[in-house]
């Protein structure tokens, strides 16, 4: 399967284009364009309950959408729902988190899981993040810019930034370390520590919401 | 101390690498990632008149005012990664001893250790806008980082230059500088949409920003429910 990330790193778009007999599988809504014989199939991939867990659970759609070329070779646009980079990353055999949201697309033998995240996820972007495993090509994508970072002993990313990690990373929650960080800033982090590789997002769309939140009609008082 | 701007398209972030025992300042939450040996602290740090209580009464005018600071702890580099809320470029400003710059409470996103952060004066009110502007002093000698929603453009003032207060990023301190209003009334600078803006004179430079963050947020806002 050829692709080619189109617009980086701003706006950036996957093309995928796909051989006969070739499937691609997307989150819903992801498809921009298709060019042709495109057989859409949608599905909960794995079964309702995975769709539920799915969705309810680590913020994924419910259905997942098979595209593949029949008869003939077929192009597809796929789209990340926010502006920013989209990281193309192979799996063979091993695993990797994604966190809420950052699931694009990929290739038939990757499959999608989510994992519980503890307690800590209560005050992280949710109590579950996505797994993903196995053979072939996954496609994940971040608000702003999407960095690596090569973490060999411990390294800190504030909540919310966190895009996808390696699971030989462990994390856990922490706050900044003075008394006064406690009381005053509301700033959460996640320590990593082990060795792999995390990717981390320059922007963060609960800030934006947040910045956002005073500029809403106040409610009229009667 | 050595400050990588990340200039990857639209979303620019600046990455500060820290020598042991060296420390930058910035907005409080503007950090989005930094090595495991650089402690954090929040503080009001000469952050204007009255400390916390002071603070305080700052955060309940919508401004945030806390500063965060980030000191390597041992004896190996650290990094820091900071970033904006909005789409749009960060700027290293070089500030010399001579000439300090002035920041919209906004635009401030970090400074070296050689730079004093100054907020005593702020809230310039418009008349019938009731849009508010703070203002924040930087001085002494060092890198300031300043952001942008959208690209920055630069003027170099000789003579005279109107901008809109949404408009402002950051200027050099030696022009002078009065509140102004676009029309020949106040009500006509309300109608035409522009509610204050910036007279400048004198000899200085301006950082421009391409986009107004509160005329984005005007519209954002009606189509969110009631708060």
């Amino acid at each position: 399967m050829q692709y080619e990330v189109l617009c980086q790193p701003s706006f950036s778009l996957l093309e995928v284009a796909l051989e006969p007999g070739e499937k691609i599988v997307a989150e819903a809504g992801a498809m921009a364009w298709m060019e042709g014989p495109v057989k859409t199939e949608t599905s909960t991939r794995g079964g309702a309950l995975a769709g539920l867990k799915r969705a309810v659970l680590s913020g994924e759609s419910f259905f997942q959408n098979t595209y593949s070329a029949e008869g003939g070779p077929a192009k597809l646009g796929l789209a990340p729902g926010s502006a920013g980079d989209i990281v193309p990353y192979e799996l063979q055999g091993n695993e990797l988190f994604l966190e809420r949201g950052a699931y694009l697309a990929s290739t038939e033998g990757v499959r999608c899981d989510s994992k519980w995240e503890g307690l800590k996820g209560l005050f992280n972007e949710g109590l579950f993040i996505l797994r993903v495993t196995g053979q072939g090509l996954l496609f994940f994508n971040g608000y702003g810019d999407v960095q690596e970072v090569q973490v060999d002993g411990q390294y800190t990313v504030d909540n919310g930034y966190a895009v996808a990690w390696e699971p030989s990373l462990q994390y856990r929650l922490t706050r900044a370390r003075k008394i006064r960080s406690f009381l005053f800033a509301d700033q959460l982090l996640l320590s990593f520590s082990g060795t792999g590789r995390i990717w981390v997002q320059s922007r963060s769309p609960v800030s934006l919401a947040n910045w956002v939140y005073p500029f809403r009609p106040q409610k009229s008082s009667d | 101390m050595n400050v990588e701007i990340l200039e990857r398209g639209a979303f620019s972030s600046a990455l500060v690498h820290l020598e042991p025992g060296e420390e930058f300042t910035s907005e409080s939450g503007a950090m989005y990632r930094a090595s495991a040996n650089v402690d954090i602290d929040v503080t009001t740090r000469s952050f204007g008149k009255g400390g916390v209580l002071g603070g305080l009464k700052r955060m309940l005018a919508k401004e945030s005012f806390f500063l965060s600071t980030y000191r390597v702890n041992d004896a190996s580099p650290g990094e820091v990664a900071l970033a904006p809320v909005h789409v749009g470029s960060v700027r290293q400003i070089d500030v010399v001893p001579d000439t300090p710059w002035i920041c919209t409470g906004g635009s401030y996103l970090g400074s070296g250790p050689g730079l004093r952060i100054d907020t005593e004066f702020q809230g310039l009110k418009g008349l019938f806008t009731g849009e508010s502007i703070s203002f924040v002093k930087v001085s002494g000698s060092g890198p300031l980082l300043a952001s942008a929603f959208g690209r920055i453009i630069e003027h170099d003032v000789e003579g005279e230059l109107v901008v809109d207060t949404g408009h402002v990023v950051a200027f050099t301190e030696g022009l002078d500088y009065s509140i102004s209003k676009v029309g020949a009334s106040w009500i006509q600078s309300w109608l035409a949409g522009e509610g204050i803006v910036l007279r400048f004179s004198g000899l200085g430079k301006i950082l421009v920003q391409s986009h107004n963050p509160s005329e984005f947020g005007g519209l954002l806002g009606p189509q969110l429910p009631e708060r």
